[in-house]
């Protein structure tokens, strides 16, 4: 048996209650959780920890979760770490490469392995004094009442229980604060990668930016190993009037790792926040964005680009609520399915009753590069002003005959000629990326794994 | 150089050509005419290696090689270029990179080393200045939003670069003006020598006065049913495919 390598569940991870296994998990762990002298903190946790303990995790019974089995990630037990592994192994080259820099790309830079940060390969060194980027339980031991009103107050009450549960049990995470007019002078880069088998990644992160401030983060998640964790986040953002982030998310876990990621954001007016979400990695990847414009001229754009195959499955939920006037929204998210894989697009835009002038637009298409894949894209629009744009609109297709052979009439290579089209086909999201040498590394990656899948593409004719 | 027996196709079962029979050798130019529906644009296609092209019977060699073996990127790199009647726009793919997966896919199949960006760019310039094409064209997604002309010109743009054995031109000389005509003909020209042949498919004699062929074949209905110089080009021109049919039939 040398050499083969069997997967399975073993039967004692296997959960019958899920939710069980979780509040189980508080009492032994809370203690060791970062902030254990805050009280607002451990109030808030227990909170959360209530309102997960009352509804558990959702189940496709629920409406925004019907397209979603999340059977393989609720049913096993997945156990937060409560200290970080000594001397964690980075010597194998999958290791190295998921931890390698991004070519090229001047950044700061936060390391967290199984939620702990891993400062041996973060450098956040020379910041401007106005600018501010810590860890969570860094501040939480400094100078916790800098985040007092901030941790907590845009994730909201209603939010699924994943989200409860992180806020009754997330780790460390990243802080952001600019004040008012600082600029970020390179892009901030975190990444979130997870090493030991079955653990559960929490992090927590916070970005609040001041008036006229302006940044761009990269948060990008990686697995170390083919172990299978579950990685469980929550990202709060507070722009102030008239800032600016741009916002990167980069997931490239391995496909036995499950992922849910929530981003939640409120805008003031004149505020732009461009969040940028490319899922490469995952078994199962679970996205729910949702911006809130509270104040007039704002604008949010959500863009998205996923390129899946096996049994990949990505869920993209995003929530766009025009609460005040002349906002503006984009959103436009495509994605190509190979083999087995399934995506899910559900968005939903929201008009209050005084947004008027709003002008929000929503898009999905989808490249089918087999007959096995399947997506479910739904929008949702909800609109109580009278004087508003909002158009919707998603497409499915599959790569066109004529273009292949026009490309391999010029001796281009099947499989080359497949990539060239899918790879147009997102170019114009990729094409958006502000960061360059950002831009030049997912493109190159989804150059890749597009080749690397190339046998898994079906026919060559 | 290329020898067609006997070749018969049908596309959604429907017989389209139906027994040509046709030998190009080195250095030649050969027109194939006729009316619509003839079979001109499937001869051609079928040549290019087209899917949804059937070959029901016949053979074609193409410099000692069965021609009809052989995936559609392999004939391209073995020497037969088709400039496409109706070019396909492809969005976010540009221009130049198109170019360049295809010169250096010919060059790695002859055994030759691939070219470096700086090559690349003097030879492409080049080309393009043939075509009298503006560089602005080449950083363009392929073909989208050209206008007619310029998307012939890309076609021989192309053809220049990849310096085929055999070019099949199929209708270039359609939705062109006469200045447009006159550039491609001077791109088409400018690669004719000893040891390249070309296939041109056309409708109207217009294009033959400035690609001047050395065979005219009329195809009607799936068969060559004339050949001849290129005065039998002139002879069609001035009497119609009717007179021609007519004499076949009659024959």
């Amino acid at each position: 048996m040398a050499g083969l390598k069997i997967m399975q569940v073993q039967p004692d991870t296997m959960l019958a209650s899920g939710t069980q296994f979780y509040l189980d998990q508080f009492e032994q762990i809370s203690d060791k959780l970062p902030g254990q002298n805050v009280d607002w903190l451990q109030s808030s946790r227990n909170n959360n920890l209530a309102r997960f303990g009352k509804n558990g995790f959702p189940t496709q019974k629920d409406e925004d979760w019907r397209y979603t089995p999340l059977k393989p990630v609720t049913g096993k037990a997945f156990n937060l770490k409560s200290a970080p592994t000594s001397g964690v192994e980075h010597e194998d080259t999958r290791s190295q490469s998921a931890l390698r820099p991004i070519p090229g790309l001047n950044c700061h830079r936060l390391v967290f392995v199984d939620g702990f940060p891993e400062m041996s390969m973060s450098d956040i060194a020379g910041l401007d004094g106005k600018v501010s980027v810590r860890s969570l339980s860094e501040v939480l031991a400094e100078d916790p009442e800098t985040i007092r009103d901030l941790l907590d107050s845009v994730v909201g009450e209603s939010s699924h229980g994943f989200a409860a549960l992180n806020g009754a049990l997330h780790q460390d995470g990243l802080v952001v604060m600019l004040e008012e007019g600082a600029i970020l002078s390179m892009p901030l880069e975190v990444v979130y990668a997870s090493n030991q088998e079955l653990t559960l990644v929490q992090p927590r992160n916070l970005i609040c930016l001041g008036k006229g401030a302006k940044a761009q983060i990269i948060e990008r998640t990686v697995s170390l190993s083919d172990s299978s964790c579950l990685h469980n986040s929550v990202t709060e953002v507070i722009l102030n009037e008239g800032s600016e982030l741009d916002y990167y998310l980069i997931q490239d876990q391995s496909r036995s790792s499950y992922q849910v990621c929530g981003v939640w954001a409120r805008q003031k007016e004149s505020s732009r926040f461009s969040c940028h979400t490319v899922t490469f990695g995952g078994g199962l990847v679970r996205n729910d964005l949702r911006s809130e414009m509270t104040g007039p001229g704002a604008h949010c754009d959500m863009l998205g680009v996923y390129s899946l195959s096996a049994k990949q499955h990505v869920d993209n939920h995003t929530t766009m609520i025009h609460g005040a006037a002349h906002c503006t929204s984009n959103e436009l998210y495509k994605g190509v399915l190979d083999q087995r894989s399934r995506s899910v697009f559900h968005g939903r835009i929201k008009v209050e009753k005084d947004a008027q002038k709003t002008d929000a637009r929503q898009s999905n298409n989808t490249l089918l590069l087999s007959r096995d894949a399947e997506i479910d894209t739904k929008p949702q629009l909800e609109i109580y002003a009278d004087d508003v744009k909002c158009s919707h609109g998603a497409t499915i297709g599959q790569l066109d005959e004529t273009s292949m052979f026009y490309l391999r009439s010029r001796g281009i290579d099947p499989d080359v000629a497949r990539s060239m089209l899918t790879y147009a086909f997102v170019n114009d999201v990729l094409g958006q990326i502000k960061i360059e040498p950002l831009r030049d590394y997912l493109e190159k990656a989804l150059g890749e794994q597009l080749i690397r899948e190339k046998k898994l593409f079906g026919q060559t004719k | 150089m290329l020898t067609v027996n006997n070749l018969h196709a049908s596309v959604d079962g429907k017989a389209i050509l139906r027994g040509i029979n046709l030998k190009v050798n080195p250095g030649e130019i050969h027109a194939i005419m006729g009316p619509n529906g003839s079979g001109k644009s499937t001869l051609a296609n079928v040549l290019a290696g087209r899917d949804n092209y059937e070959v029901t019977s016949g053979e074609v060699v193409f410099q000692d090689q069965n021609l009809l073996e052989m995936e559609p990127e392999i004939r391209a790199r073995e020497g037969v270029f088709l400039a496409f009647q109706y070019p396909v726009e492809i969005p976010g793919v540009s221009n130049l990179y198109l170019l360049k997966a295809a010169i250096n896919s010919v060059k790695k199949h002859r055994g030759e080393e691939e070219l470096d960006a700086m090559t690349f760019l003097k030879l492409i310039k080049e080309k393009a200045a043939l075509v009298e094409m503006k560089q602005e064209f080449l950083y363009r997604s392929v073909n989208e939003g050209f206008s007619g002309g310029e998307k012939k010109r890309n076609e021989i743009l192309q053809m220049a670069l990849l310096e085929p054995h055999l070019s099949i031109l199929d209708e270039t000389d359609s939705g062109l003006d006469i200045d447009a005509l006159k550039i491609v003909a001077h791109g088409v020209n400018t690669l004719r020598n000893e040891s390249r042949s070309m296939l041109v498919v056309t409708h109207y004699q217009r294009l033959l006065d400035y690609i001047v062929p050395d065979y005219v074949h009329v195809l009607a209905h799936g068969k060559i049913i004339r050949s001849g110089d290129k005065s039998l080009a002139l002879e069609l021109e001035a009497k119609g495919y009717g007179w021609i049919e007519d004499h076949a039939s009659a024959a």
